[in-house]
């Protein structure tokens, strides 16, 4: 129990962390906001004049001493108050969670089917070892596991897309459409999603695949496994029956521990595909400087992917009791 | 052995390629040197993008950014990474505890949502981008040496030599670098894999150096042309680029799983 509480407050420092870094960032760079106000874009040159500045850092706290501030930052965090996009001129979190919903799909949908089908086919290259099957599983799932996602996105998209024709371009759902039912408006979304997930499905696939491989090779040496031989059970039963409710422990808890590596390739796959979700708001705000939507969309990547790590490891103290 | 051997040779022709880009490149890299969007042709071999600027010479020349990016942001990790792990060892204690700390948050961290937030701060520049992929890798190479050194010195020769009044600078020289170099060795090359695929995926976002067209900003310039999808000219202006990441990060991550499966079997010999 002692561990847990040592793990949660690893976990509330790694937090206080990335909001300190977040808060420091911005505070470490060379310039203000005003001197970008004053020459932007080049052409166009506002400039103003001492007493403006004075009053537009007093308003936005910006005079405050730096301890003040922070605590100022810290308090308005805890009541959901990240802040106001200056480009899209909207409140931070409400712009956050209108795109959140498609990144979440994505990752999910991409994780739940790359660990499923990984497990399966691990479990059968182990049954099957040194065979052609094996072989060819090995080479394949896991030359493609060192591909990043973003360059098999890529070619799915002008092959699949630009070049065949079969799948939509961009977006996430067909724009400007009334749709008669629900079921076409689902059969639409996931039209969209089809391409996005396989990049990501496939660049995942191979760490599975090892992953519930060994830990099927383990479990098949096992003298219950010949057991379950000498009791003349059919080999599926065998093999989905006994041996995978063994062999599915570590790939459950690489799930949840694999969710910050596939937000980052989620991150440049829907760059790649228009996908009207964080990934591409990220880049949107990095191309527009709206340095207080980058800062917001970090805080909820950060924030996520800490909690499922802390949902993992509290689930792995959980299943197996000998990690204490 | 033999796939060993033959990656090196692609990673060392790629490094030549970019090292002598002017001279493997019949046409300037920034200069227009034929029409908008050719298609391959024994004069221009990858075609043309939309400024009529030769591929070929392009890809040559994004070669050495990738390769000098990759192997910096490595070396730098790798030799930080394989000091800070060593010092965590030897010392123990209170310096074991913050390092590990640390390297479990920085494990945590989304590292791609985080660079490319230090990026978008601190501003496109090669330095800038091989300092952030260099502080997102240390931490592996770190772990790796901290528990081969933590082994290391329950070994006698190392408490005979401490009892002979042997400091962290003798031991490390005389003992603890030649028994991990190896294994540094091993995630350096591990390390520059990954950052070229970092640096590809930053500068592919647009957050690389705009003045040094790396392979990731052909690709970035290339999406962004509007029409992209509905000519012919993706077949060589995006596929160039990106079977040219493919060769050389292929070829690092066999070279990295060959050199990884000799060391064990040296090992376990």
């Amino acid at each position: 129990m002692s561990r847990t509480i040592y793990k949660i407050a690893e976990y509330v420092l790694t937090f206080f962390f990335i909001i300190t870094l977040n808060f420091f960032l911005p505070r470490f760079m060379p310039g203000d906001p005003f001197t970008f106000l004053s020459s932007d874009a080049g052409d166009v040159t506002v400039t103003c004049s001492q007493a403006q500045i004075d009053r537009y850092k007093s308003y936005y706290g910006l005079d405050l001493p730096l301890k003040d501030q922070y605590l100022h930052y810290i308090g308005n965090l805890f009541t959901g108050d990240i802040g106001y996009s200056i480009y899209y001129n909207d409140d931070v979190v409400r712009i956050i969670g209108n795109r959140a919903c498609w990144t979440v799909m994505l990752v999910v949908v991409s994780l739940i089917l790359s660990g499923i089908i990984g497990t399966i086919i691990g479990s059968l290259s182990a049954w099957f070892r040194g065979r052609l099957f094996d072989r060819a599983a090995y080479l394949f799932l896991v030359g493609f596991s060192e591909i990043p996602a973003f360059l098999t996105g890529l070619v799915l998209l002008f092959v699949g897309g630009a070049w065949l024709g079969w799948f939509p371009l961009s977006g996430g759902i067909r724009p400007f459409t009334e749709f008669s039912s629900v079921i076409s408006r689902t059969a639409d979304i996931i039209h969209h999603a089809i391409l996005p997930v396989l990049a990501m499905v496939l660049t995942r696939l191979g760490d599975f695949y090892l992953l519930s491989r060994s830990s099927m090779l383990t479990v098949l040496s096992r003298d219950y496994m010949r057991t379950a031989k000498g009791k003349g059970l059919s080999k599926p039963r065998i093999l989905f029956g006994h041996a995978l409710r063994n062999a599915a422990i570590p790939v459950v808890t690489r799930l949840f521990l694999s969710l910050g590596t596939i937000f980052g390739g989620a991150v440049l796959v829907e760059n790649v595909f228009n996908y009207p979700g964080i990934g591409r708001l990220m880049r949107e705000a990095v191309m527009v400087r709206d340095y207080v939507l980058i800062q917001g969309i970090f805080i909820f990547v950060a924030l996520s992917v800490l909690s499922m790590n802390l949902i993992a490891d509290i689930l792995i103290r959980k299943m197996d009791p000998r990690i204490g | 052995m033999n796939a060993a051997r033959i990656s090196l040779a692609i990673i060392l022709l790629v490094t030549a390629a970019g090292i002598f880009s002017q001279w493997v490149a019949v046409h300037p890299h920034n200069l227009p040197s034929g029409n908008a969007l050719e298609a391959p042709s024994p004069n221009h071999w990858l075609g043309t993008d939309d400024l009529g600027i030769d591929l070929w010479a392009q890809i040559c020349h994004g070669a050495g950014v990738s390769v000098l990016v990759g192997v910096s942001a490595a070396l730098l990790a790798g030799i930080g990474g394989s000091l800070i792990g060593m010092l965590a060892g030897y010392l123990g204690g209170i310096a074991d505890r913050i390092t590990m700390r640390m390297t479990d948050m920085m494990i945590i961290l989304p590292d791609l949502p985080t660079m490319i937030v230090l990026g978008a701060f601190f501003g496109p520049g090669l330095i800038n981008i091989i300092l952030v992929l260099a502080l997102f890798s240390w931490t592996g190479t770190a772990r790796i040496i901290r528990s081969r050194i933590l082994s290391m010195k329950q070994e006698q020769y190392i408490a005979a030599a401490q009892s002979y009044g042997a400091g962290f600078v003798h031991l490390a020289k005389t003992h603890f670098i030649p028994g991990v170099l190896p294994i540094a060795l091993a995630s350096i090359i591990r390390l520059t894999g990954r950052a070229i695929v970092a640096e590809a995926s930053l500068s592919f976002l647009g957050l690389g150096d705009p003045t040094s067209k790396s392979w990731g900003l052909i690709l970035n310039h290339a999406i962004n042309f509007k029409g992209i999808y509905f000519m012919d000219c993706w077949k060589w202006w995006i596929m160039s680029p990106l079977v040219a990441i493919l060769i050389l990060v292929g070829a690092f991550a066999i070279l990295a799983r060959e050199n990884e499966t000799s060391a064990v079997s040296a090992f376990q010999k």
